[in-house]
C-alpha cells in the first residue's frame, strides 16, 4: 500500500506547529510604552456651562502596546475617575476615544461605570496611535490627557504560550524517537485489541457462506486520520480476501477515497498473485451527501446481504442507520470510530467494536508500519503525562487546601500553569 | 406549484419510510432520486462556493460602481490564490493513473498545513485546558462544597484518570492496571448509554420534524 | 387474501387517507384535536397495548421490529392531535445562555452562526427562532452567518418567522442597521481563524451581494474584538468544537452554542472549563429557551411528542431486555 504523506516526516509538523504557535510576526521590536502628556483639550461644550454635570477625568491613562502579538492590539489603562468612585456616583459610563496619525478623534468604545481597562483591537502596524478617554456624566463629557503617540509592534515569539512549545516538543519528541526505533527494527509492544482476531474469522464466514464482503470507509476524505486507519485496515482485509477470493464491495461518498481504495484494493491482488481477479467496480463512489450515501448503502446491503460489514472510520448521524440494517440482515459487523457520539449505537448495534484509539491502534498493529507503531507509543507518552499530571494535581489540590501547606499548594499552582493556555 | 411541491414531498418521504416495512420500488426509485440530487447538488454548491467565490471572484474581482459612476478602488486582486488553485488542479492529476503521483504534493499540502494548525489548537483546548480543570479539589475550595458537587469531582476525577489507562496501549491490561482498566470501560460504557439516550431524542427530533410536515404542512391535520 | 394483495390495499388507503385530507385542508378544514378526554382514552389504550406485548413477550411470543417502528410513529404522531402539555424544567445550562443574553446592553452587537442544514432544523431552528427574537425585542444587533452552505438559507427562514410577529414587526427593523445575513464561506475552521484579524476578508459581500464596507451594520466590525456576543447553531462539523478552539481560545470571544442533541454531551467539558458560557441542548434545549425568551414555537410544541417517544422506547428496552434473559434462561447460556 502506498504511504501517506501524513505519516512522513514528522519533523515537519513540529516544525509547522512551531511555526505556528510561535510567530505570530516576521518581524520585532521592543515594546513600546507611552507616557501621558500634558495636551490640552477642552471639556465638550454641549450645553452652557452652568448647566454641566463636570465631572473629573480619569488619570494616569497608559498606552502600551500589546505584548506577544501580530501588531494588532494596544492596551489601554486608566485610574478611573474619582467622581466614580464615590458612593453616589456621577459618571455615567466612558468613551475611549483614537486619533490615527494625528488624525480627528474617533469615539471607538464606549465603556460602563468602573472601567480601568481596554483593548484596542483594531489598530494596525505602521500607523501611530494615540487615545484619550472622556468620563461621562449626563450631559457632560469630560476628556482626560491625551497619551503619546504610539505605534503597535509585532514581536517573534509569543512567550506566553512557551509551555505549550515545551509540551508539543516532548510529544513530538517522543513519537519520533519511537517512530526511529521502530524503523531500527525494535518490535514494540501494543497490547492485545478485542475485536481484530475476528477480522479473519468474519472474513472466512463470508467465504464460507458465499456473500459478500462490505467495507465502508467512514463519510470523510483523505485528509482525516480515521479514514486513513480504515484504509489501511482495508489493506489487511483485501489480502485476505484475494487470497479467499471473496467478494467484496465498497461504497464510498469521496472521490479521492475511491481512488485510494482502489490502489489499496488492487495492490493486495496483486500481491496475492490474482491481479486478474481485481476489478473496479469494487470500490465505488456513490454521492458526497451524507443521508444520500446512507440510503444507497442500505439499498446494497439490502439487495447483495453481505455476511460481513466493515464499520470504520469516520462517522455521522448514518452510524445507527448503516449498523441497524446490517444487523436485520444478519450480518457480522465489526465497526470502529473515533466519534464518541456515534460510539454507542455501534457498540449496541455490531458484533465487535473498536472504541476510539483503538481504531488506530488497529491500524498500526495490521500494519506494522514503524511510523504509525511509533505514533501510538508516542501518544501513550502524552497519555502518562497527563494521568500523572492529574493524579499529582488532584492529590496536591486536595490536601494543600485541607492542611493549608504552602509548599503542596505551589506545586499545585507550578502545575496549573504549566497547562495552562492562556 | 405548491401543491406539486408539497404532494412530492409526501411522496419522497413515505417512499423513504416505506423502507421500515421491506425494500421496495418505491423505497428504491425515492433513494435514486436523493442520491442523484444530493451528488448534482453538492457539485453546484461546491462550483459556486468555493471555486468561483473564491478563487475566481479572488483573482479577477469584481469592478463596482459609486452612485456617480465612477470605478470605485475595490478589492485588489489576490493572487496568492493561483496557488491553492495550481494545486488544486494537481489533486485532480490522481484521477490520470501515469501521473497520479502528483497528487500526493497537493495532498501533503493539505495534509501538513491542517496537521499544523490543528496540533496546537486541539492540544491547547482539548487536552491541556481540560487537563488544567481537571486538577480541581475534590472536596471543594475550603473544603466547603456540597455532597452532590463532592461525588461530582470524584465521578469526574476518576472517570478521566481510569478512561486514560484504558487507552493506554504500552501495557498489557493484567492486576491492578487491569482492574483500573475495567473501571475505566465501566465509566465509557455509562457514558455511551447517556450519550446514546440524547442521541435517541435527537433521532426523535428528527422524526418529529418529518410527522409535522406529513400531517401538517400536507394534510393540514395539524396547526 | 395474498401479501401482495394486502400492499396494495394498504396502499391505496394511504393515498385515499392523503388525499381525502389534503382536499380538506385546500376546502379549510380545521386542525384534528382530540380532547382532553380523547387524549387520555388513547394513552390509555397504548399503555394497554405495551403491557400486552410485555406479557406475551414473557410468555416467549417476541414481537416482530416492525411494530417497534410502528410503536415509536404512534408515540411521535398522536400527540401532535392532543391537547396536552407539558411543564418545561429550566437547565442551568440554558439558564446561563439567557442571563448572558440578558447582561448585553442595547445595541451590542451579536454573531450567530448557522452551522447546520435541514435535517437538523427541527431541533436548531426553534433555538435560532427564539434567539433571534429575544434580540430583536431587546434591540441588539444580529450579525448572522454560516460554514454550512444552507446555514444562511436557515437564517433566513428564522429571520422570515420572527419578522411576521406583530411584536417585532412594529420595531420597524431595517436590514444592514439592525441585522445582516453575511451568507456562507467555505473554509471550515479556516473561515474562524480568518474572522479573527479581518472579517471582511472572509466575507467581501453580504449574502445579498451587497459590498462589507457599504452595510451601515459591519462596516466598522473589523474582527471578533468588536463583537459583544457570539452564539454557534452547530451540528456537526465545522460547528462549536472548532468555534470553542479557535474564536474562544485564541480570540476570547464569548460564545453560547445551541447544538443537537447527539452533539450536546460532548460540550459539557467545554461548559465545564468555563471555555462556554451556556449551551442549548437538544429540542428541550430549544423548548426551555423558548420558554425563557417567551417565543412560543415547535420547540415547546413538539416537546409532548418527544416525551411519549421516549416512553415507548424505555418500554420496549424492558420488552427487550425481558425478551433477552427469557431467552437467556432457555438456552442456559450466559455472554
Amino acid at each position: 500500500m502506498s504511504s501517506h504523506p501524513m505519516t512522513s516526516r514528522p519533523l515537519y509538523f513540529i516544525i509547522l506547529s512551531f511555526l505556528f504557535t510561535f510567530f505570530p510576526s516576521c518581524g520585532g521590536s521592543s515594546i513600546a510604552l507611552a507616557q501621558a502628556e500634558p495636551i490640552d483639550i477642552a471639556t465638550t461644550q454641549m450645553i452652557p456651562d452652568s448647566e454641566q454635570v463636570v465631572v473629573e477625568p480619569v488619570t494616569s491613562l497608559i498606552a502600551a502596546d500589546h505584548k506577544y502579538d501580530d501588531g494588532g492590539m494596544i492596551d489601554l489603562s486608566w485610574v478611573p475617575s474619582i467622581d466614580d468612585q464615590l458612593v453616589a456616583s456621577r459618571v455615567i459610563g466612558y468613551k475611549v476615544y483614537r486619533i490615527e496619525d494625528e488624525g480627528e478623534p474617533e469615539m471607538i468604545s464606549e465603556l460602563a461605570p468602573g472601567s480601568n481597562t481596554y483593548n484596542d483591537q483594531s489598530v494596525e502596524r505602521g500607523k501611530l496611535y494615540s487615545y484619550f478617554v472622556s468620563t461621562l456624566s449626563i450631559n457632560a463629557e469630560t476628556p482626560s490627557v491625551r497619551t503619546a503617540p504610539i505605534e503597535p509592534q509585532r514581536e517573534w515569539l509569543n512567550y506566553e504560550l512557551l509551555n505549550v512549545l515545551i509540551m508539543a516538543l516532548v510529544l513530538g519528541g517522543a513519537v519520533i524517537y519511537f517512530i526511529e526505533t521502530a524503523r531500527r527494527g525494535k518490535k514494540l509492544f501494543v497490547r492485545k485489541i478485542a475485536g481484530l482476531e475476528a477480522v479473519d474469522e468474519a472474513i472466512g464466514r463470508a467465504t464460507e457462506m458465499g456473500r459478500p464482503i462490505l467495507f465502508i470507509p467512514g463519510i470523510l476524505d483523505m485528509d482525516d486520520v480515521q479514514t486513513l486507519a480504515a484504509l489501511t485496515i482495508l489493506g489487511r482485509v483485501a489480502r485476505i480476501i484475494a487470497d479467499y477470493d471473496t467478494k467484496i464491495f465498497m461504497p464510498v461518498s469521496r472521490s479521492l477515497v475511491m481512488t485510494a481504495g482502489r490502489e489499496t484494493i488492487k495492490a493486495s491482488y496483486q500481491a496475492a498473485g490474482r491481479p486478474d481477479a481485481y476489478s473496479d467496480d469494487m470500490v465505488t463512489y456513490i454521492t458526497d451527501e451524507q443521508f444520500g450515501y446512507v440510503a444507497a448503502v442500505d439499498g446494497i446491503m439490502v439487495r447483495e446481504k453481505p455476511a460481513t460489514c466493515f464499520l470504520l472510520g469516520a462517522f455521522f448521524a448514518e452510524s445507527l442507520i448503516l449498523a441497524e440494517t446490517g444487523n436485520s440482515v444478519g450480518a457480522i459487523q465489526i465497526a470502529g470510530t473515533a466519534r464518541p457520539a456515534q460510539l454507542p449505537f455501534f457498540i449496541a448495534a455490531c458484533d465487535f467494536t473498536l472504541i476510539g484509539e483503538e481504531l488506530f491502534a488497529a491500524s498500526a498493529y495490521l500494519s506494522g508500519e514503524p511510523k504509525q507503531m511509533g505514533s501510538l507509543k508516542g501518544q501513550d507518552v502524552g497519555k502518562a503525562i497527563a494521568m500523572a499530571a492529574i493524579l499529582i494535581g488532584i492529590l496536591t489540590v486536595t490536601i494543600g487546601d485541607a492542611w493549608n501547606v504552602e509548599w503542596i499548594q505551589n506545586i499545585t499552582t507550578g502545575l496549573v500553569d504549566v497547562f495552562s493556555t492562556r | 406549484m405548491e401543491h406539486f411541491a408539497l404532494w412530492l414531498g409526501g411522496f419522497l418521504t413515505l417512499g423513504i419510510f416505506s423502507f421500515l416495512y421491506k425494500d421496495n420500488p418505491w423505497y428504491k426509485l425515492t433513494e435514486a432520486i436523493y442520491v442523484g440530487i444530493s451528488a448534482g447538488y453538492f457539485v453546484v454548491v461546491y462550483f459556486w462556493d468555493n471555486f468561483y467565490s473564491k478563487f475566481w471572484v479572488g483573482v479577477f474581482p469584481h469592478k463596482r460602481l459609486n452612485e456617480a459612476g465612477e470605478l470605485v478602488a475595490g478589492v485588489e486582486p489576490d493572487y496568492w490564490l493561483i496557488i491553492g488553485g495550481v494545486l488544486g488542479l494537481l489533486m485532480l492529476m490522481r484521477l490520470l493513473p501515469k501521473v497520479g503521483w502528483i497528487s500526493r504534493w497537493p495532498l501533503a499540502f493539505i495534509v501538513g498545513a491542517t496537521a499544523g494548525l490543528w496540533l496546537i489548537n486541539y492540544f491547547a483546548s482539548f487536552v491541556m485546558v481540560q487537563i488544567q480543570n481537571t486538577v480541581t479539589p475534590l472536596f471543594g475550595a475550603d473544603y466547603n462544597a456540597s455532597l452532590f458537587v463532592i461525588v461530582g469531582n470524584i465521578v469526574v476525577a476518576v472517570g478521566t484518570f481510569t478512561g486514560l489507562i484504558y487507552f493506554f496501549f504500552s501495557k498489557e491490561h493484567k492486576g491492578a492496571f487491569g482492574s483500573a482498566a475495567r473501571v475505566g470501560i465501566f465509566f465509557l460504557m455509562i457514558t455511551f448509554g447517556a450519550s446514546f439516550g440524547y442521541t435517541v431524542m435527537s433521532r426523535m427530533s428528527l422524526l418529529i420534524g418529518r410527522i409535522d410536515f406529513l400531517f401538517g404542512d400536507w394534510l393540514g391535520m395539524i396547526r | 387474501m395474498s401479501t401482495k394483495a394486502k400492499e396494495i390495499l394498504a396502499l391505496a388507503l394511504i393515498f385515499a387517507f392523503s388525499l381525502i385530507f389534503y382536499i380538506g385542508k385546500v376546502l379549510g378544514w380545521g386542525a384534528v384535536r382530540f380532547s382532553t378526554t380523547v387524549s387520555l382514552i388513547v394513552i390509555l389504550l397504548v399503555a394497554l397495548s405495551l403491557l400486552w406485548i410485555l406479557i406475551l413477550t414473557i410468555r416467549g411470543h417476541l414481537v416482530e421490529r416492525r411494530i417497534v417502528f410502528l410503536y415509536v410513529g404512534i408515540a411521535v404522531a398522536l400527540p401532535l392531535f392532543m391537547t396536552l402539555s407539558q411543564r418545561i424544567a429550566i437547565s442551568p445550562e440554558v439558564e446561563a445562555v439567557y442571563n448572558t443574553l440578558e447582561g448585553l446592553p442595547e445595541g451590542s452587537k451579536v454573531l450567530v452562526s448557522f452551522d447546520y442544514d435541514p435535517p437538523s432544523a427541527p431541533e436548531l431552528q426553534p433555538m435560532a427562532e427564539a434567539f433571534l427574537y429575544y434580540c430583536f425585542e431587546h434591540d441588539l444587533k444580529v450579525i448572522m452567518m454560516g460554514l454550512w452552505p444552507q446555514g444562511p438559507m436557515q437564517a433566513n427562514m428564522a429571520i422570515e418567522k420572527v419578522l411576521s410577529d406583530e411584536k417585532i414587526k412594529s420595531k420597524n427593523l431595517k436590514y444592514g442597521e439592525d441585522y445582516v445575513n453575511l451568507g456562507f464561506q467555505a473554509g471550515y475552521e479556516f473561515v474562524i481563524q480568518r474572522m479573527g484579524s479581518d472579517f471582511r476578508s472572509m466575507f467581501p459581500t453580504d449574502y445579498r451581494g451587497t459590498p462589507y464596507e457599504q452595510i451601515p451594520l459591519v462596516k466598522n466590525v473589523k474582527n471578533f474584538s468588536n463583537i459583544d456576543y457570539c452564539f454557534n447553531l452547530s451540528s456537526g462539523f465545522p460547528g462549536t468544537r472548532e468555534w470553542v478552539q479557535i474564536a474562544v481560545d485564541r480570540y476570547g470571544v464569548t460564545l453560547g452554542a445551541g447544538n443537537t442533541a447527539v452533539q450536546a454531551p460532548q460540550m459539557y467539558p467545554f461548559m465545564r472549563a468555563g471555555q462556554l458560557v451556556g449551551l442549548l441542548g437538544g429540542m428541550v434545549g430549544a423548548a426551555e429557551f423558548e420558554f425563557l425568551t417567551k417565543w412560543i414555537g415547535k420547540g415547546t410544541k413538539f416537546m409532548i411528542s418527544q416525551s411519549f417517544a421516549h416512553v415507548i422506547v424505555i418500554a420496549f428496552i424492558i420488552i427487550g431486555n425481558v425478551a433477552f434473559f427469557r431467552s437467556e434462561r432457555k438456552t442456559g447460556l450466559k455472554r
